[in-house]
């Protein structure tokens, strides 16, 4: 059976390059949609873009840089000194630590604000 | 500047370039668009509404896409994946008004159209779904056969088989075309 403007005759034989042929038909006979603010509607729609990769590495190096950097100041700083003239000036241990925990805990955050900026 | 879909994906994915991933948007919309209007049967404002949430789960997932295969498969699976499982959800509740405006709009187009693009559309319709589907994903949109599997999640024999008989059913209707075209 065979269609031609839309009448129906009997059929034809095979065609080894038919299905090019209907490729070429196929696309050929396909509109193209406009955009219509199709792509606007998407793009509204998607969440906030992610940090880019180079900015979360940045800030990976600030951290990491401010914790080294407090690191060499714990290591160079002279504790045993500091014990003995807290045992000689009867200081409480536990207040020294204490103080001692809260000044690098606000250290460290003011550091990684300032690298932040 | 016309970068390949590898290069805007890794944009995408490594800068936060959102402009990158319009670029894709608008290479695709057209061909995804029309894509879903077919099994969408006609509804094209429901195409429309598929069309947009397959681009934006891609877009959620695309840090996932490992490019194993090709952008525009994936993004078709997607697409599929979202009406088929509309379809499921939505079975008894078919939009008439919507289709019936659809089928009224392709009448006027399908009057303008000369008589090859007529008979195609009329052989087109005489096959069934599975075997539409699959003649427009491997003979219109260029997908392999594998791809094409993957996309409607069906057996690559099954794929074939349907492509086969889509073919031969075609090739009958439509020999006088092929014959004159043959013929000059």
């Amino acid at each position: 059976m065979v269609v031609k403007d839309g009448v129906i005759s009997p059929s034809g034989s095979n065609d080894p390059d038919f299905d090019t042929w209907l490729s070429q038909q196929l696309q050929f006979n396909e509109p193209h949609l406009d955009d219509d603010g199709f792509c606007e509607r998407v793009m509204a729609d998607l969440p906030p873009a992610p940090a880019k990769r180079s900015e979360r590495r940045a800030t990976r190096y600030q951290y990491a840089a401010v914790v080294a950097a407090s690191a060499i100041v714990c290591w160079q700083f002279p504790l045993d000194e500091v014990l003995a003239q807290a045992a000689q000036q009867s200081i409480s241990l536990y207040s020294l630590v204490g103080v001692a925990v809260l000044s690098s805990l606000v250290a460290m955050t003011g550091g990684i604000f300032a690298a932040r900026r | 500047m016309n970068l390949n879909d590898e290069d805007l994906i890794r944009r995408v994915v490594e800068d936060g370039d959102q402009r990158a991933y319009a670029q894709l948007v608008r290479r695709y919309q057209s061909q995804l668009r029309f894509s879903l209007r077919q099994l969408c049967d006609g509804d094209q404002g429901l195409a429309d509404d598929m069309a947009q949430e397959a681009f934006i789960k891609a877009y959620k997932a695309l840090p996932a896409f490992r490019g194993d295969a090709r952008f525009s498969t994936w993004l078709y699976r997607i697409a599929y994946n979202l009406v088929m499982s509309h379809k499921r959800k939505n079975a008894p509740e078919v939009d008439q008004e919507a289709v019936d405006r659809a089928q009224s709009d392709q009448s006027v187009e399908e009057a303008q159209q000369l008589g090859m693009a007529r008979d195609l559309n009329s052989a087109m319709g005489e096959l069934s779904d599975a075997q539409r589907q699959a003649v427009h994903l491997c003979m219109q949109r260029g997908f392999s056969h594998e791809e094409a599997a993957s996309i409607m999640k069906l057996p690559l024999g099954t794929v074939k088989s349907h492509v086969n008989r889509a073919r031969a059913k075609l090739q009958t209707l439509l020999q006088a075309w092929r014959e004159e075209v043959v013929s000059g």
